[in-house]
């Protein structure tokens, strides 16, 4: 080869290394192409959410095992590992996953991981029934179609800003998963058409249904926890149980996954019938478990309405 | 004899004397103005917002009806917005009915919630959108008077009068001016007023509809929760 062919292919290497220095910059801009997230979630709810929003485009991964109580878990070290991978992790905020904070700051992520407040846009309301006076927020905000319905879509804004390849996709899928969740509302609202109301009363031994009841026009009379996951003192069951009697109360929603030791002698001494509420906890994380367990609460609460008519 | 000599009294003054008072004045007058700087700008605590004199706060202003109308209307809005984000149309009132969406959707939730008449004022046609089906006093309002109230504004309005609930209150979702391009610009604001049967406001601005009466609803929403309870979210 002589030198001026030598000095031609030199030229057109660094012609050709010219021309992908753009490309090479421009990939340089999204470190993430390409990758799927890892998408934390803290409650069983939730967990539903995100594999409903983003379909086959990203991963969800429970933060703490299926099995284990939100209510008073205790974090643990495989917890702290699976958090160190995350790229955001979906939080109630308000209330049943205050351990995920201490998760995120054990695993050094409290500066670099992304928390999706599902609540941020949701209108809290109080607990209903008296609580001395106040106004109490109430955090089962996943116990309800509407208010899920809005969680569904904030999740949906913050994922497609985090990952706006997918931003399509993702409001897609929750846009249907939203009209699921309200045809099935609709099936129930149809039934509760021909039902009366005005007479219904109802008391809880869990704050944790206001939202549902809203939806429904329902609202609590009492609430036997004083504070939630608090059992009342002697006095505060007397006070409730009175309550019970004088607004003539004839319903009682415990909660499934709690012991009915609190529900089971109020019932013998006033009368009211017992019914059993999903707090949407199971053994098994799911895509389906949001819309089974919220099927289940639809049910039991047609038929507890159909219990007080004349 | 020798008489004993007086005793002299020395005044001792300490080194210090006039530079202690002071410095104890000093430092009196610097916890006081450290105290009085503490209330003064100390960071607020968290809670449900202040409501201004034209405000209503969702979480402890509301009735139950108008709490439940509003807890409605925030996740419709939303998903009104991205409908109009994907296909430049304005959900109607017959959609509605199709999309099963509440509070306009006409089911359990809206007979026990008052049977609120709804109408869609959309921007641009200026024409009252009213649902067929509509049988309240309310369709009467004429539509020239619609037509003339939202001109100009760009903004899309959904009206809810005529609710017939205790204590019910008349609405109005106001969708603002959507800039085109612009995903998550769309702003929906919710305002009620006292009177259910009120009529269309003649401008749906802030600051007119603050004039006829109307009150824009404050959530306290779930970002307000964080702050109160863990400061400031990250």
């Amino acid at each position: 080869m002589n030198a001026q062919a030598l000095y031609r292919a030199r030229l057109y290497r660094w012609l050709a290394l010219l021309m992908l220095l753009p490309l090479i910059a421009l990939a340089a801009d999204d470190p993430g192409a390409g990758k799927r997230l890892q998408i934390g979630v803290t409650l069983h709810p939730y967990y539903s959410f995100v594999a409903n929003i983003v379909g086959d485009r990203a991963d969800v991964v429970p933060l703490i095992p299926a099995e284990a109580n939100p209510h008073n878990y205790q974090p643990q070290p495989d917890d702290i590992t699976r958090a160190m991978k995350l790229d955001a992790l979906v939080v109630n905020g308000i209330g049943h996953d205050e351990w995920a904070r201490e998760i995120v700051k054990a695993a050094g992520r409290q500066d670099t991981l992304p928390l999706i407040q599902a609540n941020a846009a949701v209108a809290l309301i109080p607990i209903g029934g008296d609580q001395d006076g106040l106004k109490v927020v109430n955090p089962h905000t996943f116990v309800s179609t509407t208010a899920a319905i809005q969680q569904v879509f904030e999740i949906t804004r913050r994922l497609s800003e985090l990952d706006p390849r997918n931003a399509s996709v993702y409001r897609h899928n929750a846009l249907a998963y939203a009209g699921r969740i309200r045809a099935m509302r609709a099936q129930y609202m149809s039934r509760f058409a021909a039902l009366d109301l005005t007479q219904f009363r109802c008391a809880t031994t869990h704050a944790g249904y206001d939202y549902l009841l809203q939806e429904f026009g329902l609202f609590v009379t009492a609430v036997i926890e004083p504070r939630h996951g608090v059992a009342p003192t002697a006095r505060q069951l007397a006070n409730t149980l009175d309550t019970i009697k004088n607004a003539n109360v004839r319903v009682l929603f415990a909660e499934k996954n709690f012991s009915l030791d609190l529900a089971k002698p109020i019932e013998d001494a006033t009368g009211v019938k017992v019914f059993a509420l999903s707090h949407i906890t199971g053994s098994a994380y799911s895509a389906e478990e949001y819309e089974n367990a919220m099927r289940e609460n639809l049910e039991t609460l047609t038929a507890a309405v159909e219990y007080t008519q004349p | 004899m020798n008489t004993p000599n007086p005793p002299t009294l020395t005044r001792i003054r300490p080194r210090s004397g006039r530079g202690e008072t002071l410095m104890l004045l000093m430092v009196t007058l610097a916890v006081l103005l450290s105290v009085a700087g503490y209330l003064a700008w100390r960071p607020e605590r968290g809670g449900p917002p202040t409501p201004l004199s034209w405000q209503v706060r969702s979480f402890d202003g509301l009735g139950p009806v108008d709490q439940a109308i509003h807890s409605a209307l925030l996740p419709a809005g939303e998903e009104i917005i991205w409908n109009n984000d994907d296909t430049g149309e304005w959900i109607s009132l017959e959609r509605a009915q199709k999309m099963l969406l509440p509070p306009f959707y006409r089911d359990g939730f809206w007979r026990s919630n008052g049977e609120v008449h709804w109408q869609l004022v959309l921007p641009g046609t200026h024409l009252g959108h009213q649902n067929p089906e509509a049988s309240h006093a309310a369709d009467a309002a004429p539509t020239s008077e619609v037509s003339q109230a939202t001109q100009g504004q760009g903004a899309t309005v959904y009206y809810g009068s005529g609710g017939h609930a205790p204590g019910q209150s008349a609405y109005l979702l106001v969708i603002g001016h959507a800039h085109a391009g612009v995903m998550w610009a769309n702003q929906a604001t919710i305002w009620i007023h006292s009177n259910p049967n009120a009529p269309y406001p003649a401008i749906v601005k802030a600051e007119s509809l603050v004039g006829e009466g109307w009150r824009q609803v404050i959530p306290y929403d779930g970002s307000r929760e964080l702050e109160r309870v863990q400061g400031t979210p990250p």
